[in-house]
């Protein structure tokens, strides 16, 4: 049974235009999946609902073996957190203390543990010396390292991250995806919500989402042999694929020229 | 006329930590016309302080900003309105939340005619006009701003500048949140728009591709200090560009790489993907 297994989802604000279109998923405990898709795609939404921020009109979602319901989505909330887009929009604490101990407050740990907690989740994710700081004094990235200390410290199994990287600096932005990385490696279920497809081909899948609906489906290996598929689907390759992808179709991409190309996308 | 930065500092008020001076000793000219600028540097180099003196937002701690004529410094004259300035020199926010806020997308983008007293006929029109120009239908005049997409409500927020027709239109990393075709889109509106008008365009930006493709001059900040004021062909050009902790576009990266790889005796410095595939093309049929 999958960790996350996700039903003919249907949502939308109006009747006449539907954002979720009949979406059904499966993620694996330990697997790194990316949602990709344009602006206006439904991927952000499809995130929400998979927390409860979002009520589908049909369809059911369940995590854990726990069906998402108004009953369950506190149970659901303490397997899987969300990091948003805009690191101000999820801030709520006074200093970088409160805001990582804000989850634990809310789930009733007792204080000895959470004091214990927020130390060691400040350490682990570089924020210890900032304990104290306010917002106003954090850059963006950082607030989302916060944010992922809060959620760790709930033992969560699985995070989204939704466009986190998005509005961050090139450098900030290269940060936190090696933290994802060093995530995934210790076991955590990653769910990333992209339209960055440089980001999305660290993923063991990518799950493409085109107008409410999914589109393709598949390891980054077998979708990256039709790379037509993407630019149908509103995204744009790297520029290093798509040179490639220009040179064969004009017969002039070598064996070599084509695995340097391939390589090089993926270094940055 | 144009923007003069003479001698500009500024320091954030501090609450009794370390002064941070925020821009330090910056001199710069901005012309009111065919301009098509890139405000580049690390985040916290002092990109947004800048752009916020170049409509009178903020005002220097120390030099003077002239902008079209109105000296602005630390001493704030009572006698100049420094909100005419505004409506000459548009300044787009980088999260468009922070600008929405009336109910309707046609009210949202006559707020600023209107209150730069243009009667609602006129105002009306302007915002009809300044929403086509960003690639909106008229249905978007009844729609509430807040139910739009991310891109939506920066084309909306830009509509809304550009219904007061400002000389110069400043805009804080327009297309930080966008999916890779709408980064395309709107910069070529903005190009479009640059060509068109004539209007000198500022944008603060990220993203090297886009500086390289896109613009004609480049302003980098490090640290408050204005570091480099030329072509990003020039910038680019330079082998100590890493020391302002900026990339090469990825055209230059990539056929650097190739070149190195392959011995090819190629020109690397190509601006967008199309110019790269035939230089490489063309290499590789010799």
């Amino acid at each position: 049974m999958s960790y996350i297994d996700i039903q003919n989802l249907n949502f939308a604000y109006h009747p006449k235009r539907p954002i979720l279109k009949n979406v059904s998923l499966l993620v694996d405990k330990g697997q790194w999946i990316a949602i990709l898709g344009h602006n206006g795609s439904g991927k952000s939404t499809l995130a929400k609902t998979m927390v409860g921020l979002l009520d589908p009109d049909s369809g059911t979602i369940v995590i854990d073996g726990i069906t998402l319901s108004g009953e369950t989505v506190y149970e659901i909330r303490k397997k899987i957190g969300i990091v948003f887009q805009n690191p101000d929009n999820q801030f709520v604490g006074v200093t970088v203390r409160d805001d990582i101990a804000f989850g634990m407050e809310n789930l009733g740990f007792p204080q000895a543990e959470m004091l214990k907690k927020i130390d060691f989740y400040a350490e682990k994710v570089g924020m210890k010396a900032y304990l104290d700081k306010e917002p106003a004094e954090l850059s963006g990235g950082q607030k989302q390292r916060v944010a992922i200390a809060g959620i760790l410290a709930m033992q969560m199994d699985v995070i989204i991250f939704d466009e986190a990287t998005s509005m961050l600096d090139p450098t900030a932005r290269k940060e936190l995806m090696d933290y994802i990385r060093q995530l995934h490696n210790e076991g955590l279920t990653i769910i990333m919500i992209t339209h960055d497809i440089e980001e999305a081909l660290w993923a063991d899948r990518l799950v493409i989402v085109k107008n409410g609906e999914i589109f393709r489906q598949g390891s980054r290996e077998e979708l990256l042999k039709e790379p037509d598929m993407f630019i149908e689907a509103g995204l744009e390759l790297p520029v290093e694929l798509q040179i490639s992808n220009a040179l064969k179709k004009r017969n002039l991409l070598s064996l070599e020229m084509e695995e340097h190309l391939w390589e090089s996308s993926l270094k940055k | 006329m144009g923007i003069q930065f003479k001698e500009v500092s500024f320091q954030y008020p501090s609450w009794g930590k370390q002064m941070f001076e925020a821009i330090k000793n910056v001199s710069l000219t901005i012309n009111d016309k065919d301009e098509f600028i890139a405000l580049v540097g690390e985040t916290g180099s002092g990109k947004s302080t800048l752009a916020q003196h170049m409509n009178a937002l903020i005002f220097p701690t120390s030099g003077t900003v002239e902008i079209f004529g109105i000296s602005v410094t630390a001493k704030r004259d009572k006698k100049i309105k420094y909100n005419t300035l505004r409506q000459r020199v548009g300044l787009v926010f980088q999260f468009p939340e922070y600008q929405l806020f009336e109910e309707t997308v046609e009210k949202d983008i006559m707020f600023g005619p209107k209150n730069f007293k243009v009667p609602e006929e006129k105002a009306r029109e302007m915002a009809k006009k300044a929403l086509n120009m960003v690639g909106l239908s008229d249905k978007y005049l009844t729609r509430n701003p807040f139910n739009l997409s991310g891109g939506e409500k920066k084309r909306v927020s830009i509509a809304g500048i550009l219904a007061m027709d400002p000389d110069i239109l400043i805009l804080d990393e327009p297309t930080s949140g966008l999916d890779p075709v709408g980064k395309n889109m709107l910069m070529r509106l903005f190009q479009e728009i640059q060509e068109k008008t004539g209007k000198t365009i500022v944008i603060i930006t990220h993203d090297m591709d886009l500086v390289y493709e896109y613009t004609n001059r480049v302003l980098v900040l490090s640290n408050g200090i204005l570091e480099y004021d030329g072509t990003p062909n020039h910038l680019f050009h330079r082998d100590d560009i890493s020391k302002w902790h900026l990339d090469y576009p990825t055209t230059i990266t990539v056929l650097k790489s190739i070149k190195d790889k392959f011995h090819y005796d190629i020109d690397i410095y190509q601006k967008n993907v199309n110019d790269a595939v035939n230089t490489i093309a063309k290499a590789v049929q010799l």
